[in-house]
């Protein structure tokens, strides 16, 4: 029964014929266990930060055990109010809402440009594109930051919305989707007298569900992350998102057992999207989609 | 002659609607890039540049102590992550390509710490990288009789434990790409490799090992770009420390900018280390374009 489904498999090393050998019986048993054990090590960290949660910090100092003496849910409440969490979910709400539409209306236009509208001179912008891949983002943030306050921009949401508008890696995702579309529809609409912006929000954004989806949850799982530049903008004015708050806890002294349900409250949100779109998540990263 | 200026009046169109994006680009990529090179050339009073000093800013920056400490660590940051970090998401797709039951269930499950935020990843490790009796690690070290370790604190430890984090993290994405690959694989290939007596491990040795070779070169090469990156964890889990052990370039630069805001000597690192970078990047373009090929 349980070596018959090694019969199905069509790919990879081992095979249903292989299964009459006992050696490769035991090792395809000890593969499903090491796996077993491999996806307990990924769980358990975040298993583990919920669990200790409801610690108080006495506990926590002082007790040799994984388990908490009870689970208390009114503890978590109680540090939601302290820390006032609810205002960190709500600026990094309007952080992920502005980055998305960003995300998904700049890198779109130039994408429906670079692939469509073809314009005199669109090979070089496509080059100048993709070699803007080249150079890190990371070493880039002190004249970003530096542009960011000559602008007035500083304390706003807007330099972090902004930023999501220009990224390669979504407009070559853009790019080659559009590319496949049919021609026919857009010349058709062209001929009805449908202006060029028209033919993108009627015909062209509708057809590109499928990308749209996943440009926006790369975009909504990479702006609920971001820290650098939130932290550099956001800190101190108000607008604290949550991974500003997580991360200014390096320069404030806070108890464990406060961090780590501030952490638990920034794992819940990605937790429940990754719950509903696992498919579309796993299936964009095998398709090797890999990190910007 | 009606049609030619037809067409230009497309190709204003198009213009104008790239236009946003490549005002967007130029604001947070190549106005950035040429500026970082200028204020590097100049002595600065926060944004505000001075006197032209020329390279006298990366002399300055070179003769760093610092500098050659996190220049130091970061041979050994790709070190360790070539030999824990590169590896491990090969076995991992090897090992989940060659399961029939619960395989949906191992793919979900090692991708999920990827969606857990990385600043949120590095206060978790922390806390079971404490070293007294109470850390986690510590304690389910303790159901088998083994004394508390000292983890990051002892400084042999601090780079490889901190790949260690980042591996957690990051593996399981990359391990899928690896199991797209091998699901690739012509199945004749080992059909033929068994009908010539070949054992497990030697079709794992001659036909899965070279087949993501080519893949696994690739990814070696965004996972050093990635690795000269490293910020964050450093930071974070024991601010460089202990006694500079894990400091990395891009904390040194963060260092200089935005706590000592000399935004010249920030600058000149910065353009240090983006040539590198560059160089990097210009070396993976180059394999995947030959692979192509």
């Amino acid at each position: 029964m349980f070596f018959d489904k090694y019969n199905e498999k069509k790919d990879g090393v081992i095979r249903g014929y292989d299964m009459h050998s006992t050696s490769v019986r035991v090792l395809a048993i000890a593969i499903m266990v090491i796996c077993f054990l491999i996806v307990i090590a990924c769980l358990f960290p975040v298993v583990w930060v919920f669990l200790a949660s409801f610690k108080d910090i006495k506990e926590f100092n002082t007790q040799v055990s994984i388990l908490p003496s009870e689970l208390d849910f009114s503890k978590l409440k109680k540090t939601w109010d302290q820390l006032k969490f609810m205002k960190f979910y709500r600026n990094s709400l309007y952080s992920v809402a502005g980055s998305v539409v960003a995300a998904v209306i700049f890198n779109g236009l130039l994408a429906y440009a670079l692939a469509i509208l073809k314009p005199k001179g669109y090979k070089f912008v496509t080059n100048l594109v993709m070699w803007s891949l080249l150079i890190p983002a990371t070493t880039n943030i002190i004249a970003v930051f530096k542009n960011v306050n000559s602008l007035g921009m500083n304390k706003t949401f807007w330099p972090l919305w902004l930023a999501f508008g220009a990224n390669s890696f979504y407009i070559v995702l853009f790019k080659e989707f559009f590319e496949g579309l049919p021609g026919e529809l857009m010349e058709a609409a062209r001929l009805d007298g449908c202006g060029i912006l028209k033919v993108f929000t009627k015909i062209v954004l509708p057809m590109s569900r499928p990308i749209i989806m996943v440009v926006v949850i790369f975009a909504v799982t990479a702006a609920w992350s971001d820290f650098l530049l939130p932290y550099l903008v956001l800190n101190g004015s108000g607008y604290e998102t949550v991974m500003v708050k997580l991360f200014a806890f390096k320069d404030t002294p806070t108890d464990a057992v406060s961090v780590l349900r501030a952490c638990l409250f920034a794992i819940i949100p990605p937790t429940i999207l990754f719950v509903i779109f696992q498919k579309q998540i796993t299936d964009g990263a095998a398709a090797g989609a890999v990190k910007g | 002659m009606k049609t030619k200026t037809k067409f230009k009046k497309r190709d204003l169109m198009g213009w104008l609607v790239m236009l946003p994006t490549l005002v967007l680009f130029a604001f947070y990529i190549w106005e950035p890039f040429f500026e970082n090179i200028r204020l590097s050339l100049y002595t600065t009073v926060r944004y505000q540049t001075q006197d032209f000093v020329g390279l006298a800013n990366y002399a300055r920056v070179l003769k760093n102590p610092d500098f050659s400490a996190a220049f130091k660590n970061t041979f050994s940051y790709t070190f360790w992550s070539l030999i824990i970090g590169f590896l491990v998401p090969i076995i991992l797709g090897i090992l989940i390509s060659e399961t029939v039951h619960f395989k949906g269930l191992f793919r979900t499950g090692i991708y999920f710490p990827n969606i857990v935020p990385s600043i949120a990843t590095i206060w978790i490790w922390n806390y079971f990288f404490t070293p007294g009796p109470t850390g986690v690690l510590n304690i389910l070290l303790g159901k088998i009789g083994i004394e508390p370790l000292q983890w990051l604190n002892n400084t042999h430890w601090t780079i490889p434990l901190i790949i260690v984090t980042m591996t957690w993290k990051c593996a399981g994405s990359t391990a899928l790409i690896y199991m797209a690959n091998i699901s690739n694989i012509s199945p004749d290939l080992y059909e033929a490799a068994t009908i010539d007596g070949a054992t497990i491990w030697q079709r794992i040795r001659h036909i899965t090992l070279p087949s993501v070779f080519g893949l696994a070169k690739t990814l070696l090469i965004l996972q050093v770009i990635s690795v000269f990156q490293i910020l964050q964890e450093p930071m974070l889990l024991k601010n460089g420390g202990p006694n500079n052990a894990s400091i990395s370039l891009l904390m040194l630069q963060y260092r200089y900018a935005f706590r000592d805001f000399d935004f010249a000597g920030g600058a000149a690192l910065s353009v240090m280390v983006a040539l590198i970078l560059i160089v990097l990047s210009g070396i993976y373009m180059k394999v995947t374009a030959s692979k192509e090929d």
